[in-house]
């Protein structure tokens, strides 16, 4: 039995007497953070946090812990009781997933898990060494995350993840490129290659110049694709949003909305994201098709939003732990169709004149309701001229509709990459997102910014 | 717990450290939210370990370890060691800390009534009640949080620092969400958005926040924004109110001032600064109306501490005096860089993570005047109320900011509603529009809980006190 699975066990024992289940997240990792070339935040993390939700006659009370003893989780299950004794009842708790067969997922390999601090050093030491001439920024990070639900009613499902990810921004004072690459296979990676990729596009980006800021027609590489498509993602692709009338898709599901070419799943199954056996409530993850060919098909779920909707619903498996899920559900394995290009030169030539994005910064959502999103570029960022990517521009500030880039859409590479979404905040739990480089006649921007370089 | 700092830093300097740091941190945190007259949730966690960080031949080193045992401290020290190590063997350069005398004593938030010790069912019901307040026909979601938080950190060093510090915060918001009939969505919120606004203190705090005296407010004005024309675009003057001088505070001086962005750390992340180490004391950062002050002892302060995370001690500095940068938020490795002496400002979001340099209370202080002063020369302008939306560039310069909600200024009154408001500008341009700012009576102070930084990343809480302030000539209402 996993550690995690244990845990979750104990502690729903812990809570005898009571309606209960208990997620627990098991992680160890390491972080050999660089800058200018030198590791200078270098993280060991070693954490178990168990949650523990407890149902009193439809009053519902949390309580997490990273106390494992029997007497922490013993002080947990009381603390989740008194919670829930202090609640009104929760008309809306649909009570607890009952047991199910879940899903068998890839997702977890065994040299990855077995890296030691040394070999985090040394991997960072090789993306370092590859870009000689230039500072190197960003970091070499695996870990091994065990997720684990269990409940008093049966329920006791577990899943040993493992995710690597490497990133590098190769810069000077008047140049920086980016470049990073994700999986749960070490073995995928190459450092060295992802710190030259970084350097090789900074070096394009020497000699900045301006652009009048209007709507372009534009190339986007999957680093900023994958940003773009989480934002919209999280405020319009999840349930809660579209019940409540703040998702783009609220009154729109069944509509054709975006350009045929644009067709999105969420696939937790899929063996070439972060793959998923089930949420963290122990629901099995289904694959959801949410936009097929343009036309609005549909959102992920959770068991309360599934509640809410009331028409038959069921969950799809996209529920956070439980403190969490005022955000909603949430589409951890987001993946959208490639289409037939052969690269992004390819893309620039459908797009003729316009600009080439590498990477996004700092994106706000302006309107959810109508997917608006401001940002950023940086790290490479070029006009295409007759239908080449030519010199290089200064970081542009974009405020754009993202339903009118996903309308607008004029090719889509073939190759889908994974791009790793997570900032590494709180509890270790890999997800990204699986995406091509697309080229749209819809990319507005609205300012201008400072040079590339630090 | 200072046996346990202790028993870390000896084995990490036995292992071959030459500096070592152990914090040993327990926690207890409440969240509360209630959502359409019903609970969203109550939780109630705790969270506890020690991290220690080392320097190892010039190169750190820093783990993490859930067990408050010797055990757990051994293995922490050893782990942060043995990662030191590893890098050390490929360093180019070796970090050196400015030297500071050995922190020694206690720290205690003050407050009357232990946030924590306050009974859910009360929390519940004041969520409760201010929603019920903020209900109309077109407010279809009204949510209320209300958060409690305790925490004691030891911090022990291998130079001899000892230091105990209590911390209690707590805090509280609410929010309405108004759909109208074809689908467009209106949002308010009090006294801030995005959660609320925190203090360090009792639980006073929140209930003189006025929650339900508030709600009728906030429901009201979400509601009525439906129907507001759209704020247009154009080159105006416009007064910020206090909550979203907070966010610009934040991120066009809070962040472009950490030393460790300027020094170009944070690069690859959150990003760098446009100001560079030699413009301390001649860069102009805005007019003489603007002074920044960083405060880690300005009371209710989410950043007010005895000692930071190295073991410095608060003190109060400058940041921005008339308009000239005049200090940066330092740690002690890039105060070596630097050569001055600036001060601490070095914080962990958890015993799991390395302290980084982050914002402790960082002010704009109050000029003159009312916000009624600062209208009253305005002819044709926008008062802008209540974060909605922000995003700045790598380098804090290019930002575009949203509010809730603009009212228009003719002839130095303000008059009828605008939604959708968004103001841009660069930054020292921006700063060098402001010509006024209120008050002392206009001050307010407003404590956040979501400033991101680092890889792996970390939430700091900080704390902001600002009074409206008056620009000339910014563009407002971008457009996709």
């Amino acid at each position: 039995m996993s550690r995690a699975l244990d845990l979750a066990e104990r502690a729903a024992r812990a809570a005898e007497g009571d309606e209960a289940d208990v997620s627990v997240h098991v992680e160890t990792s390491g972080f050999a953070r660089y800058a200018a070339s030198a590791v200078h935040q270098p993280t060991l993390i070693s954490d178990e946090t168990v949650t523990l939700r407890v149902a009193r006659d439809g009053r519902v009370g949390c309580a997490t812990t990273n106390r494992t003893d029997d007497e922490g989780l013993a002080a947990a299950a009381r603390r989740a009781a008194e919670a829930a004794d202090s609640s009104p009842v929760d008309p809306s708790f649909p009570g607890l997933q009952a047991p199910a067969p879940v899903p068998a997922v890839e997702g977890y390999d065994g040299a990855t898990a077995a890296l030691t601090p040394e070999d985090q050093a040394e991997a960072a030491a090789e993306a370092i060494a590859a870009a000689p001439d230039l500072g190197l920024y960003g970091y070499y990070t695996s870990g091994v995350t065990e997720i684990a639900v269990a409940s008093t009613t049966g329920l006791a499902v577990s899943q040993a993840m493992t995710d690597v990810s490497v990133l590098a921004l190769a810069a000077s004072d008047d140049s920086s490129g980016y470049a990073e690459a994700s999986s749960w296979r070490a073995s995928d990676l190459d450092p060295a290659a992802v710190a030259r990729e970084a350097a090789e596009k900074a070096a394009r980006t020497r000699g900045a110049g301006q652009i009048e800021p209007q709507t372009f027609r534009a190339v986007l590489e999957p680093y900023a694709v994958s940003e773009l498509l989480f934002y919209f993602g999280f405020t319009s692709l999840n349930a809660l949003a579209l019940l409540e009338g703040r998702s783009y898709l609220s009154g729109r599901v069944g509509e054709k909305l975006f350009h045929e070419s644009f067709t999105v799943r969420d696939d937790g199954l899929d063996p070439v994201s972060y793959p998923k056996s089930f949420d963290l409530e122990g629901v099995p993850k289904q694959p959801v098709l949410m936009i097929e060919g343009g036309v609005a098909r549909d959102v992920v779920w959770d068991r309360r939003t599934a509640k809410q909707a009331g028409d038959g619903r069921v969950s799809t498996g996209h529920a956070l732990a439980p403190p969490a899920q005022a955000f909603g559900p949430i589409p951890f394995n987001l993946s959208m169709a490639g289409g037939d290009a052969a690269s992004a030169d390819e893309l620039a030539e459908l797009v003729g004149d316009g600009i080439y994005v590498t990477r996004l910064h700092y994106l706000g959502v302006v309107d959810p309701r109508e997917g608006i999103i401001t940002g950023m570029t940086r790290d490479g960022t070029f006009r295409i001229e007759g239908g080449k990517v030519t010199t290089p521009v200064v970081n542009l500030r974009f405020t754009t509709s993202f339903p009118a880039l996903a309308a607008g859409l004029l090719g889509l590479t073939e190759e889908v990459t994974l791009v790793n979404r997570s900032d590494f905040y709180d509890e270790r739990y890999p997800f990204g997102t699986l995406v091509p480089a697309v080229a749209t006649d819809s990319f507005t921007v609205v300012g201008t910014g400072s040079g590339p370089g630090l | 717990m200072q046996d346990l700092a202790g028993h870390a830093i000896d084995a990490a300097v036995a292992a071959g450290a030459g500096y070592a740091d152990a914090r040993v941190v327990t926690r207890r945190a409440q969240h509360v939210a209630t959502k359409n007259g019903e609970v969203d949730s109550v939780s109630d966690s705790e969270t506890e370990g020690i991290g220690v960080r080392v320097l190892v031949d010039g190169a750190w080193g820093f783990a993490g370890d859930p067990r408050l045992s010797a055990e757990g401290a051994r293995d922490a020290a050893m782990r942060a060691v043995a990662f030191a190590r590893a890098s050390a063997s490929r360093a180019r350069t070796r970090v050196e800390l400015v030297a500071i005398p050995p922190a020694e004593g206690e720290y205690a938030a003050i407050g009357r009534r232990d946030p924590v010790e306050v009974p859910l069912e009360e929390k519940i019901a004041l969520c409760l009640r201010a929603e019920e307040g903020m209900r109309r026909p077109e407010v279809k979601i009204t949510e209320a949080t209300v958060r409690a938080l305790r925490e004691e950190r030891v911090l022990r060093s291998s130079e001899g620092a000892s230091v105990t510090q209590r911390f209690v915060e707590c805090g509280a918001g609410i929010d309405a969400l108004a759909v109208s009939d074809d689908g467009r969505v209106q949002n308010r919120s009090y006294p801030s958005a995005h959660g609320g606004s925190s203090a360090q203190t009792g639980w006073e705090f929140v209930e003189e926040l006025g929650l339900d005296r508030e709600a009728p407010r906030v429901g009201e004005e979400a509601a009525a924004l439906l129907s507001a024309p759209a704020c247009p675009s154009g080159i105006t003057t416009i007064v910020v109110d206090a909550e979203q001088m907070v966010l610009q505070v934040h991120e066009s001086v809070g962040h472009p001032t950490e030393l460790d962005r300027v020094y170009g750390t944070e690069a690859a992340y959150a990003g760098t600064s446009f100001l560079k180490p030699g413009d301390l004391g001649s860069l102009r950062y805005g007019s003489e109306h603007m002074n920044i002050t960083a405060d880690p002892t300005t009371s209710l302060g989410l950043g007010t501490f005895g000692w930071d995370d190295e073991g410095a001690p608060a003190r109060r500095q400058p940041v921005v005096e008339g308009g000239v940068l005049s200090g940066f938020l330092a740690s002690r490795e890039t105060a070596a860089l630097i050569g001055r002496d600036l001060g601490g400002s070095m914080r962990a979001d958890s015993w799991s993570r390395m302290p980084l340099v982050r914002m402790t209370n960082l002010h704009l202080e109050p000029g003159a005047g009312s916000l009624e002063d600062l209208l009253a020369d305005i002819d044709d302008g926008l008062y802008l109320e209540t974060n909605k939306s922000w995003s700045i560039d790598d380098k804090r310069l290019n930002f575009q900011f949203g509010t809730q909600v603009a009212w228009e200024i003719k002839n130095g009154r303000l008059g009828r509603m605008l939604r959708d408001p968004t103001y841009m500008g660069v930054t020292p341009e921006f700063w060098g529009r402001m010509d006024a700012v209120a008050g002392p009576e206009e001050w307010r102070m407003f404590g956040l809980t979501n400033c991101g930084k680092g890889q792996p990343g970390q939430h700091a809480h900080v704390s902001h006190g600002t009074s409206p302030a008056r620009f000339r000539d910014v563009q407002v209402g971008v457009r996709s």
